[in-house]
């Protein structure tokens, strides 16, 4: 892959910002959807800004995501393509997300054009808005070591910071001092470069040794996650006691990017019960908690979104009780798409597994089904007979 | 003057056996209190019918994970139990209760209310992962000085209704001295006198009212005071709001939470809230850049405009919020300014009449000329 070096004018943010305004001046695109510090200081909040003297002051690289970008995106153009050709700046994961969106149909990527960055992951949201000033300088910390045990933890195992899902990306890594490395990931982002006049000439093999060194230490360092998580988590009495302090604000579902439904299953009237349906299973069991199906929400959520998980880690971040969400999601999404050999955001022609029929397919995973049903028949019938 | 019923044994095992002679006895079918959940992992409300199960029961934990008005709505949103059930409430999840009621969101019939003079509850993020017992015992120790507990809800220690006053039992905590020996319930309807028939114990005419009450209310009317002052000058014009909500992610947890907004799909999420891309446009045109997704004051102004006569003042918005917006103080400032002019109480009293559900021809013209 070939490119162009990008030299700082004076940080990276003023230079990808420098980019931007050479972009809007030269009518790449007409608007640039970007984060940006809000009136208070201490959080980011996404702008659409068309105003190039609007564009100082965004932040290309904020330390948080506070909305996940493709949710931005989806607000932006669910009734309909935007008419403006917009650049939107987004964090790779954000990008992964929009895609899927776009799939689902609650947004549309036409006339859209994105740029990412290498990432180095973000802050959890609710430390960051308490202290920003001791937030900045740790992401710009782990903006030089590639590695921070302050980001978010998903961000920490996360193996997809490099990989390009836009159409333009800045590789960080591998750049020498002062330098970022631009180049196209699509024809539209080679148009681009190409009318403001960009080489894309310069060798990527640096930048791509590097992602790939990084890659797989994250691979690494996310399989020995999982695998702790996993013992944590597994089978009902541990998912129980994970999901214990859940309070049920379903708050992970409301800022999750794929969770696009106007009304939850879960807040339907399928979950308006008469009270002695409560009654009835609270005798059961002795007693029922209430609400009652907290667990049953985390799962059933899962099992609607999981394939399209992007991993981005919002849900944890808007926890009030530090469960995380976030890291079961990502363990479960890993297995659950392997098994479809489905990337969420990897492209954007790619159908959802869910939207394609095969006849013979996941035969296998029927019969242990049938085999653990089987056997459930038979523990019930001895545990009738031992009466 | 309701009868004190004063049980020989710790506030927290008398209200236990207490609620365990309901459940024996056959009083009630089900008793809902907070209880710990799976192990010592959390603290959530739960519907308990077998007295064993009690065990685990914390009915006057200092926790509030759900408002639970909410819960109660939950459970009688399609009718009441045919049987008599008792639910544990703070002062202000009855209230919440009361104000679901008057908007149909459920049914007091066949429910018994245990509630307590309320000291006040910690904020929820103190439990995850904490220490339960060192919390409850903290709390224990400062419950007798008849202070604002430290550390409590902002919302609580701001709190002017802590007495429940329609409750059936009152638990009496605030300014107790013998909590570790001595549990005083007072029986404050017939049918609270009605269940506490055959409970072991000594009883006695008092009045729930004390100095050390009156003492505490005006402590926190201080407060109180102290704090809206401060919030008034902050929240003044648009500037203001941004100020205040301007961080504000759009996960709508305070909505989701807030016992008052019942509605299934709130407008601010529904079709007609969804800005056109000819909406982004326009402001893009007019101010040269636009927030996505917009709306981010418009959605906790609207919701004021259609909760605030009816804030009973809980704080779980305050509770939930991501970013550490202080919801609460706002929107419980607001509604005491919206209850005073409409001389509404809310959660007091059933019968007193929700404002917008009476129509006055000659009403607010002073408004109306401003």
């Amino acid at each position: 892959m070939k490119g162009s070096i990008l030299p700082f004018e004076k940080d990276l943010e003023k230079s990808i910002l420098a980019f931007l305004k050479t972009g809007l001046d030269k009518e790449c695109f007409e608007a640039v959807l970007i984060p940006h510090k809000i009136p208070s200081d201490d959080n980011y909040a996404y702008l659409l800004i068309k105003d190039k003297t609007l564009l100082q002051g965004a932040s290309p690289l904020p330390p948080v995501i506070p909305v996940q970008g493709a949710k931005a995106v989806s607000a932006l153009t669910r009734w309909g393509p935007s008419k403006k050709k917009i650049l939107a700046v987004m964090h790779p994961c954000e990008i992964r997300a929009t895609v899927e969106l776009s799939k689902l149909r609650q947004a549309s990527l036409d006339n859209l054009v994105f740029l990412s960055f290498d990432c180095p992951g973000v802050m959890p949201l609710s430390g960051y808005v308490k202290n920003p000033g001791e937030g900045d300088p740790a992401y710009q910390d782990a903006r030089q070591k590639w590695e921070s045990a302050k980001m978010r933890p998903v961000c920490q195992t996360c193996s997809e910071f490099g990989a390009p899902a836009s159409d333009l990306h800045i590789g960080l890594l591998g750049a020498e001092e002062g330098n970022a490395f631009l180049f196209p990931a699509s024809l539209e982002g080679k148009r681009i470069m190409d009318k403001l006049g960009l080489e894309t000439s310069a060798s990527s093999d640096g930048w791509e040794r590097e992602v790939e060194k990084l890659k797989k230490a994250r691979e690494e360092k996310r399989r020995g996650a999982h695998q702790s998580l996993q013992t944590r988590v597994e089978g009902p009495d541990k998912l129980l006691e994970t999901f214990s302090s859940c309070i049920n604000c379903h708050n992970c579902m409301r800022v999750c990017p794929v969770c696009y439904c106007r009304q939850c299953y879960f807040d339907s009237d399928a979950f308006k019960l008469p009270p002695e349906n409560f009654l009835a299973r609270a005798q059961k069991k002795g007693s029922l908690r209430l609400p009652a199906d907290t667990l049953l929400f985390h799962l059933g959520r899962m099992s609607h979104m999981i394939l399209s998980c992007v991993s981005c880690g919002t849900c944890e971040d808007a926890c009030p009780m530090g469960i995380p969400v976030a890291q079961v999601f990502s363990l479960v999404a890993e297995n659950a798409q392997r098994l479809f050999n489905y990337v969420p955001g990897r492209s954007k022609e790619e159908p959802l597994p869910a939207a394609v029929y095969r006849e013979e397919e996941l035969c296998e995973m029927e019969k242990p089904y049938l085999e653990t049903y089987a056997r459930t028949g038979e523990r019930d019938a001895s545990a009738s007979e031992n009466k | 003057m309701p009868q004190l019923l004063k049980i020989s044994k710790s506030v927290d095992e008398g209200t236990k056996a207490f609620l365990e002679f309901l459940l024996k006895e056959k009083k009630v079918c089900g008793v809902i209190t907070l209880r710990k959940i799976h192990g010592d992992q959390g603290i959530g409300y739960s519907l308990i019918t077998r007295p064993d199960d009690l065990e685990e029961a914390l009915p006057l934990f200092p926790l509030m994970p759900a408002n639970g008005g909410k819960i109660l709505s939950r459970l009688t949103l399609r009718g009441s139990p045919k049987e008599p059930v008792a639910a544990v409430m703070k002062p202000c999840e009855m209230r919440a209760f009361i104000e679901l009621i008057k908007r149909k969101q459920g049914s007091l019939d066949n429910f018994v209310f245990i509630s307590q003079t309320c000291p006040g509850v910690y904020p929820i993020e103190m439990s995850s992962g904490g220490d339960l017992e060192t919390l409850a015992s903290r709390y224990r120790e400062n419950i007798q000085l008849g202070e604002n507990i430290p550390e409590t809800r902002s919302a609580c220690r701001t709190c002017l209704h802590f007495t429940p006053p329609n409750a059936d039992i009152i638990v009496s905590l605030i300014a107790e001295k013998d909590l570790d020996k001595s549990c005083s319930l007072f029986l404050n309807s017939k049918k609270g006198e009605a269940l506490a028939d055959g409970m072991a114990g000594e009883r006695r005419e008092q009045t729930l009212d004390s100095p050390e009450l009156r003492l505490l209310h005006n402590k926190k009317k201080e407060e109180r005071k102290k704090l809206f002052d401060e919030m008034g000058t902050e929240m003044r014009g648009i500037e203001g709001l941004i100020r205040l909500f301007g961080k504000c992610i759009g996960c709508h947890g305070c909505s989701y939470v807030c016992p008052l907004c019942y509605c299934d799909l709130c407008f601010f999420d529904s079709k007609p809230n969804e800005s056109r891309p000819i909406s982004y446009q326009g402001d893009l045109e007019r101010k040269g850049a636009t927030r996505i997704p917009s709306g981010t004051i418009f959605y906790h102004l609207g919701r004021l405009a259609h909760m605030s006569v009816s804030c009973i003042g809980c704080g779980m918005c305050t509770d939930v919020c991501p970013v550490d917006i202080p919801v609460s103080t706002i929107f419980s400032r607001v509604g005491e300014s919206v209850q005073k002019i409409f001389d509404y109480r809310p959660g007091m009293d059933v019968e007193e009449v929700l404002p917008f559900a009476v129509y006055k021809e000659e009403e607010f013209q002073e408004i109306g000329e401003q």
